[in-house]
């Protein structure tokens, strides 16, 4: 039984994802293109005697080398070879949709059409003669209703038929071009059939074409083939080139793409009849009040708040029960574990670590359900239509937006967020400015130390950080467009599809393969960061302390036990008196400051105290900032360890950071540190994925150096000013 | 119009910034005061027209900042017979053709799409690829033409012009002489070649005649209109271009329609609208512009696109009016 490739190619927004989930339901897998993090998605298919591997291409309206996704799906149907390419058309959508798939057909694949959403195209009064056309191009033609599952049986069985009834790569009827294209052409094609009889791996004449075209990627394939005859092609490429230059005045991509569209236009004419019955166009009604010109806006900020609200206040239910759950684990742990340097692993190394990424699962979660509905439903295009004007003014793109939003919430969501950019540079810009949108996770340290030093004003202060960083962003932004990331930004032509319905199961797939995805990444790196941040914080073990904590303790829990009622012996479930488990802990707090101060993470934050002087903090701040390079909570408990106070005692805390000698400034250039230094080591492993390693280390070194920078000038300026 | 010349006015501004082109500012009022005017000027014109408006600049500078103009396409030069270099303004996706009045140096525009259909049928039937023509009609305009006597001695016609032989002057000898020639009266002629002052050689028919001055001034003709089987509504006014406007789709308001004619722009920006079906001879539809003015949502193809307004500046679109549906 051989496997039968089948790849699902199409437009964006013409239901080929819809029509992947009926064909594969739960038996597919994400992954990305290999070198390029557009998603990848692979299921499996059993019919009859035949097992079926479909791939999804990434929804492209064209084929031409400019963006990542339509390299990837080019490559694929070229590299690969898929047994079959399945055309997924808009059928309300047919001359544009046709236009990929000429190009699609030029690739030399068997070739099956399918007209999607047909039942969609009937009620605006299109019919589509599927003989005539199948009769014109010499291509299978069905009709389906992905979003009813019609259709799909017949799709499987003519792809199958196509597969096997021309195994060799036969695809229909190609377009014909302008006679002095197609003279040029196939003077092209004799020069490469000359060299390679039949064994260039690519179809000549899409070579031929392509060359006309000055694709790049097929001029490099061209010379890793044939170095010497790679000159001699591209001379007598140049020359065809300049030859319709001279002819028709314009550049031979767009006369090609001209002939193309002609071409559709006769098919169209031939198998489209229009009927006039026009029927209210709900998509249009609604967009009437989506993007009015007045209630517009209000509506987008109110969805906005709404999916921060359903994000922040539903997760935080099940935030509690996962952190219940945790530390019910620990608690567990600790009984049972003797006690350790591998019991001090598990609990603040490695259940610690884990917990506090998991307890984000369900913002994840709600965070990803509310994108993809936003997505599915197509409101997502809305909001870049409305805030394009806005985000243009960063020389970004509207789509950024969301990400931009998202980063407020939690940086790593939001850097994965920026997929639904086209263009590379747009996305990495973006993902360069998010982290200094401040995340949630760096609000406790805000309360605590504004909420210290500032009492009243407090609210003002943080209000002003959130601030500060939003200018930082785009000040950023601004500087790497005009720097580093250079050139004209993508051109907006973005359709704004029909409102739909969205439909559950794709919406949960969609919502549990990015979460997945999320899991398993950030799971390790933050198992790995919090161990090696425990082990700095834990290693060298302190053996002299400068007093016998073991026996104090047991000296105090003697006293205790004398003081009972005589006689009788402390038994479990008699609690001991409050005052003695105070001690008993103050004690303990007191090891473990002693401890971390010995450590090599003490010693590293009093080696780089140097370095956290000038910006007005100590190093038991500076600790606690590097520490915080887990995640922006920890620098709140590690504070508590170092000023001596538990966990979660933040009054104390508090008293603690008034006795430190710690002054408001010094305590605002600390929060302007914590706003605008690297947000933690799952934001930077996100970058390093969605990027580069290079892209990662930039933002690291960038965002510490503006962070100490602006942390100086606060408190330098601050200081001249006599605060 | 005003529109256009806004649009043009941005274009120049990005363009010329972009380009790093130094005196900006004062460019920037030459083009101003060019695009003030709708006529065709020389540079003298132009620098007398920026001293009018209290801008006074060396005409060197002038000259040096039309051509410019010309080289980014913001103008166009032109030149009739040997007269001085004059300067016109040039809208992205307009042709039209000249009509230059040789009595009093008026400039006429006028487009007629049978006549450029007609040149292109020409061309092709003899196999002549054509990339460019430029049409010019030497005459005198209606103006000129109301003014003038309508009975002339036949030394003060034109070159090129056809007249009707109406009467012979003087004696018996110059009217014998003239006849024995084969001209009588009622004759179309035809003048070849005139010499202020000196000989004239007329045509009829297929023969050739060379008449001194002082014959010359003996013959009376009319002025004879060219013979045409049709009759042609008269175009009045010097901007017949005006009927079938072409805009920037930029320029267009929500709820009108039109049909793309050009679709300019960068390479990528081209291809990318191209493929998304926004070409040439496409229907298009001005759905809405978003709340704060930019981007604009259209219909094209039975499907909604969005598009930023500087992007759209690069679409022409002819035949604009408002429609209710699309």
């Amino acid at each position: 039984m051989k496997t039968l490739t089948m790849a699902l190619a199409g437009n964006p927004n013409s239901g080929k994802t819809t029509i992947f989930n009926n064909l594969t339901g739960a038996r597919q897998k994400v992954g990305n293109w290999p070198g390029v993090t557009v998603e990848k998605k692979e299921g499996t298919l059993k019919w009859r005697e035949h097992q079926l591997k479909i791939v999804d291409l990434p929804g492209t309206y064209s084929l031409t080398p400019f963006s990542i996704e339509e390299i990837a799906a080019r490559d694929f149907i070229l590299d690969e070879k898929p047994d079959v390419v399945v055309n997924i058309i808009d059928a309300a959508n047919l001359e544009r949709s046709l236009y990929l798939a000429m190009q699609i057909m030029e690739l030399d694949r068997p070739v099956v059409f399918v007209l999607n959403m047909a039942d969609l195209a009937r009620s605006k009064g299109i019919t589509i003669d599927a003989e005539r056309l199948s009769m014109l191009l010499d291509v299978p033609v069905i009709f389906t209703v992905g979003n009813r599952d019609q259709g799909m049986d017949t799709l499987v069985e003519t792809a199958i038929h196509a597969a096997q009834s021309s195994p060799g790569g036969k695809s229909g009827r190609k377009v014909k071009y302008n006679r002095d294209i197609e003279t040029l052409i196939s003077e092209l094609i004799q020069v490469l059939e000359a060299q390679f009889h039949d064994h260039h791996p690519h179809p000549v004449r899409w070579t031929a074409i392509k060359l006309l075209e000055s694709d790049q990627m097929v001029k490099k394939s061209l010379e890793e083939l044939s170095p010497e005859l790679e000159e001699k092609i591209n001379q007598m490429a140049a020359r065809s080139r300049s030859r319709l230059e001279n002819i028709f005045h314009d550049d031979p991509e767009i006369v090609l793409t001209d002939d193309r569209y002609g071409f559709i236009a006769g098919i169209v004419k031939e198998v489209v009849t229009l009927s006039p019955r026009k029927r209210a166009d709900m998509s249009r009604n609604i967009d009437l009040v989506l993007t009015n010109r007045f209630l517009g806006f209000p509506i987008f900020i109110f969805f906005i708040w709404a999916m921060f609200q359903l994000t922040f206040s539903l997760g935080a239910h099940p935030m509690e029960w996962i952190e219940s759950g945790v530390g019910f684990l620990s608690a567990r742990l600790d009984m049972l574990l003797p006690p350790g340097l591998l019991k001090d692993l598990f609990l603040d190394g490695i259940v610690a670590g884990i917990g506090s990424v998991i307890v984000f699962l369900p913002n994840i979660l709600i965070l990803f359900f509310c994108i993809a509905l936003f997505e599915d439903t197509g409101y997502m295009a809305r909001t870049a239509f409305l805030m394009d004007r806005v985000m243009h003014m960063v020389g970004l793109h509207g789509k950024s937006f969301i990400p931009m939003l998202m980063g407020f919430g939690c940086n790593v969501p939001a850097i994965m967020a920026t997929r639904s950019l086209e263009n590379p540079k747009d996305r990495i810009l973006t993902i360069l400015i998010t982290p200094f949108m401040s995340c949630s996770a760096r609000l406790p340290v805000y309360i605590i130390l504004a909420g210290t030093f500032f009492g009243a004003r407090a609210g003002t202060v943080i209000f002003g950080l959130y601030f500060t960083g939003i200018v930082v962003a785009i000040v950023s932004g601004r500087l790497f467009r005009s720097t580093l990331l250079k050139g004209q930004d993508a051109p907006f032509v973005m359709e704004l599809p029909p409102y739909r319905v969205p439909m559950a199961k794709s919406l949960v797939i969609h919502m549990w393969d990015r979460s997945k995805m999320f899991l398993k990444k950030m799971g390790g790196v933050i198992l790995v960061g919090s161990i090696i941040i425990w082990a700095l914080s834990t290693f060298p073990r302190l053996e002299n302390y400068t007093m016998d904590y073991a026996g104090e303790i047991e000296k105090i829990t003697a006293q205790a036990t004398d003081t009972a009622s005589a006689g009788e012996l402390l038994t479990p479930g008699v609690e001991p008196p409050p005052d003695m488990a105070e001690k008993i802990s103050d004690l303990e707090k007191m090891k473990n400051q002693e401890q971390v101060a010995h450590s090599f993470i003490g010693t590293l934050g009093k080696a780089m105290e140097p370095l956290f002087s000038p910006i007005g903090i100590d190093w038991r701040c500076g600790v606690a900032l590097i520490t915080g390079l887990v995640a922006k909570e920890v620098v709140v408990s590690t504070m508590g360890v170092l000023y001596g106070i538990g966990d979660g005692e933040s009054d104390a805390l508090k008293a603690a950071l008034k006795k430190s000698g710690m002054t408001p400034l010094s305590a605002l250039s600390m929060m302007v540190f914590v706003l605008l230094y690297v947000p933690c080591l799952a934001t930077i492993f996100t970058i390093w994925r969605e990027t580069s390693a290079g892209w990662a280390w930039f933002n690291l070194v960038y965002t510490t150096g503006i962070a100490w920078g602006g942390a100086f000038l606060v408190y330098q300026g601050g200081s001249l000013l006599g605060f | 119009m005003n529109s256009r010349h806004e649009q043009e006015k941005k274009q120049f501004k990005q363009l010329f910034q972009k380009e790093g082109v130094d005196a900006f500012e004062k460019r920037f009022k030459v083009l101003d005061c060019f695009l003030k005017t709708e006529q065709h000027l020389t540079c003298r014109e132009i620098t007398a027209l920026l001293r009018k408006d209290g801008n006074d600049m060396d005409s060197d500078f002038v000259e040096e900042t039309m051509e410019l103009l010309c080289q980014f396409g913001f103008a166009h030069r032109v030149q009739f017979e040997s007269g001085p270099r004059r300067y016109e303004h040039r809208h992205l996706g307009m042709h039209h053709d000249h009509m230059v009045c040789v009595k009093c140096g008026d400039i006429l525009e006028f487009k007629d799409e049978v006549l450029e259909q007609k040149q292109a049928h020409v061309a092709a039937a003899y196999g002549f690829h054509m990339l460019q023509h430029r049409m010019e009609i030497y005459g005198i305009c209606s103006k000129c033409l109301s003014t003038r006597e309508l009975l002339m001695p036949l030394c003060r016609a034109r070159q090129g012009e056809t007249c009707i032989i109406k009467s012979f002057e003087g004696g018996c000898r110059a009217q014998m002489r003239l006849s024995s020639m084969g001209l009588r009266c009622g004759d179309r002629i035809e003048v070849v070649a005139s010499q202020g002052g000196g000989q004239m050689v007329v045509a009829t028919g297929d023969s050739r005649f060379a008449i001194c001055h002082g014959l010359a001034e003996k013959i009376f003709v009319h002025h004879a209109p060219p013979e045409i089987d049709y009759d042609i509504p008269r175009i009045s006014g010097h901007f017949p271009l005006e009927t079938e406007e072409k805009i920037f789709l930029s320029a267009m308001k929500q709820g009108q329609e039109g049909i793309i004619v050009r679709v300019g722009g960068e390479s990528v920006l081209r291809r990318r609208l191209m493929e998304m079906g926004i070409n040439r001879g496409t229907r298009i539809y001005v759905e809405k512009y978003a709340p704060l003015k930019d981007p604009l949502e259209l219909i094209v193809k039975g499907y909604h696109v969005s598009l930023r307004v500087e992007e759209a500046a690069n679409i022409i679109v002819e035949h604009v009016k408002t429609v209710k549906h699309p």
